[in-house]
């Protein structure tokens, strides 16, 4: 695999070897869906910076986007209880989840039907036995149903169905919660893509949520969600040689994943970047191990004679296993290494990885184009069978503060601390750039024009392709 | 200042962790809850619709009203959400040898 100039566009890949490559070489094969691979050429048209920028198209994504999309809004094990609820909020609108019954989970707009107001005033948990209006006192059972109106007598107008709760459409998959605000939405699974055939490898269900931080970052959320659609960053951002040989997969309109591997990496994919340090000599397989932070001498050993993944992957089989009381005994070397990502349109991360847990969210932060949240989740495997614990509550961080302060995240805060450092000047270049927009490459940043094609559909506004 | 009165109202074994227990103590309807910070006493009836709380969720550090779903800090009895605005009283609480003891307002 050493194309770097096919004709056709979208076709050249990194020198050297493939993602496909080190799993197809790997001690314990993945399972098929990590072998899968699916690129289309998506076109090479600049994508507006207006889309990022500019408060009218950040009003038409608020009417007919996120009114329109499903988008996880809890976890199951948030809401255990007949009687729990959870708001989410997103942009202007607000949505309360409930567990009506045992396995009953609904969801209303968070609005009373007499004048409008906010029912519940808070984003995250709660309980009741009844929704109940802060302003006049109307309440509602947990199937949204009106029960309690005071001073019946001059509302004569007024039925317990006639201002019922507006429910909008809820469905469950991977142990999340999924809202669409569109009470006539078309059916989760017909959005999901593949995602339900691969995650039956990896089901999501089977997790606990470890850790969720939410910060407030500088940035539009679809600025903020590109830098992580992309391993391309990685020398430059992360000083890091991984990434620079990632695959892409484009699977529909809605689904699209990256695999970058952990443990190995490509010097050859390297050539044209600055800089030798990785090249020239490559890192020996003892180097990438400590690279992982496995220094000790009998790893390192192995490592010359198997590789860094196998040696590692080992070891954190042998760890996991025991910290999680999970058997990790048969799991692939790239499922316990890799960074392997899948979105979901338009703002959803899943990570099926082991020691890469992870599940982000990036929403607009109220009405603000140039802000948004971001929503980071550790989400660790849990025993088949074994009780969801109960979610911890976010950590939130304001867009001053450095993920460090959230010491749980221990050696992934710095992380994304350079993940989230260049995004205040990628939104302050927006604006006074003079050329038309973004560029991108054909192969390595094609999941972040997927996003804008889909997008285009949803706000029916000019193709942002030829 | 003199020591509170400290008046045993509990065993610790009443009181697993993550669980509240309603008690009564001169005519006082208090709620011990006992989080992941410690043990702490709040008036069972909320400050909003005289609801009682020990029907309500114990969450984390906030207790949540069966009724309209207020949330309060069980650790000062401060009112978190609407509806209710107005805190719960919250009492000083001491274990000593597996016993759980609250002290009352001074008289007047």
């Amino acid at each position: 695999m050493t194309a770097t100039s096919d004709t056709a566009p979208g076709s050249a890949r990194a020198p050297g070897p493939s993602v496909a490559d080190t799993l197809r070489s790997d001690s314990i094969a993945p399972p098929p869906p990590l072998l899968e691979q699916s690129y289309q050429f998506l076109g090479d048209t600049e994508i507006p910076f207006s889309r990022y920028t500019d408060a009218a198209f950040f009003q038409s994504e608020m009417e007919k986007l996120w009114p329109k999309s499903w988008q996880w809004a809890c976890r199951e094990e948030h809401i255990p209880d007949v009687g729990d609820h959870y708001v989410y909020d997103i942009g202007k609108w607000s949505v309360i989840v409930v567990r009506a019954e045992d396995d009953v989970i609904r969801a209303f707009l968070n609005v009373c039907t007499h004048r409008g107001t906010r029912i519940l005033s808070t984003e995250g948990v709660g309980y009741s036995q009844s929704l109940t209006c802060p302003f006049h006192g109307w309440s509602w059972d947990l199937e949204g149903q009106l029960k309690q109106l005071p001073g019946r007598w001059d509302f004569p107008h007024v039925s317990d169905t006639s201002h019922g709760l507006d429910e909008v459409s809820c469905e469950r998959w991977g142990g999340f919660v999924f809202i669409n605000i569109d009470p006539q939405a078309a059916p989760l699974h017909s959005y999901l893509d593949c995602l339900p055939d691969h995650f039956k490898h990896f089901p999501l269900e089977q997790r606990r949520v470890k850790l969720h931080v939410e910060k407030i970052l500088p940035c539009n959320w679809k600025a903020a969600q590109e830098a992580f659609m992309e391993a391309y960053h990685n020398v430059e951002t992360h000083n890091s040689p991984n990434g620079a040989n990632a695959q892409y997969d484009i699977f529909g309109k809605y689904v699209s994943r990256f695999i970058h591997t952990i443990g190995s990496y490509s010097p050859e994919s390297l050539a044209d970047y600055a800089g030798d340090r990785w090249r020239r000599p490559p890192l020996t397989e003892t180097e990438q191990l400590q690279a992982l932070g496995v220094t000790d001498a009998a790893a390192a050993e192995k490592a010359e004679q198997h590789t860094a993944r196998a040696v590692a992957a080992a070891l954190y089989r042998e760890q996991l296993s025991a910290e999680m009381g999970v058997d990790l005994s048969g799991c692939s070397d790239s499922l316990m290494l890799d960074s392997i990502e899948y979105h979901l349109f338009p703002n959803m991360f899943f990570f099926p990885g082991i020691s890469i847990p992870m599940c982000y969210r990036f929403r607009p932060n109220g009405m603000d184009p140039d802000t948004c949240i971001f929503d980071l989740l550790l989400l660790q495997p849990i025993a088949e069978g074994a009780e969801h614990p109960e979610p911890p509550e976010p950590i939130k961080l304001s867009i001053d503060q450095s993920y460090t302060e959230a010491q749980a995240l221990s050696w992934l805060a710095p992380v994304y601390d350079e993940d989230t450092g260049n995004l205040q000047m990628q939104q302050q270049g927006f604006k006074t750039s003079i050329r038309g927009g973004v560029t991108l490459g054909n192969y390595q940043e094609s999941r972040i024009r997927r996003v804008h094609l889909t997008l285009d559909e949803f706000l029916d506004t000019p193709a942002t392709e030829a | 200042m003199s020591d509170r009165n400290y008046i045993v109202v509990a065993k610790t074994e009443a009181l697993p962790a993550k669980s509240s227990l309603r008690v009564e103590l001169k005519g006082h309807d208090i709620l011990l809850c006992h989080i992941e910070a410690g043990i702490f006493a709040v008036t069972n009836t909320c400050s909003h619709a005289e609801a009682l709380l020990h029907e309500g969720k114990l969450k984390g550090y906030k207790i949540l009203c069966p009724l309209h779903g207020a949330a309060f800090d069980v650790r000062d009895g401060a009112a978190l959400t609407r509806p209710a605005t107005k805190p719960l009283c919250s009492y000083p609480v001491k274990v000593v040898d597996g016993d759980i003891l609250i002290a009352l307002p001074e008289a007047g």
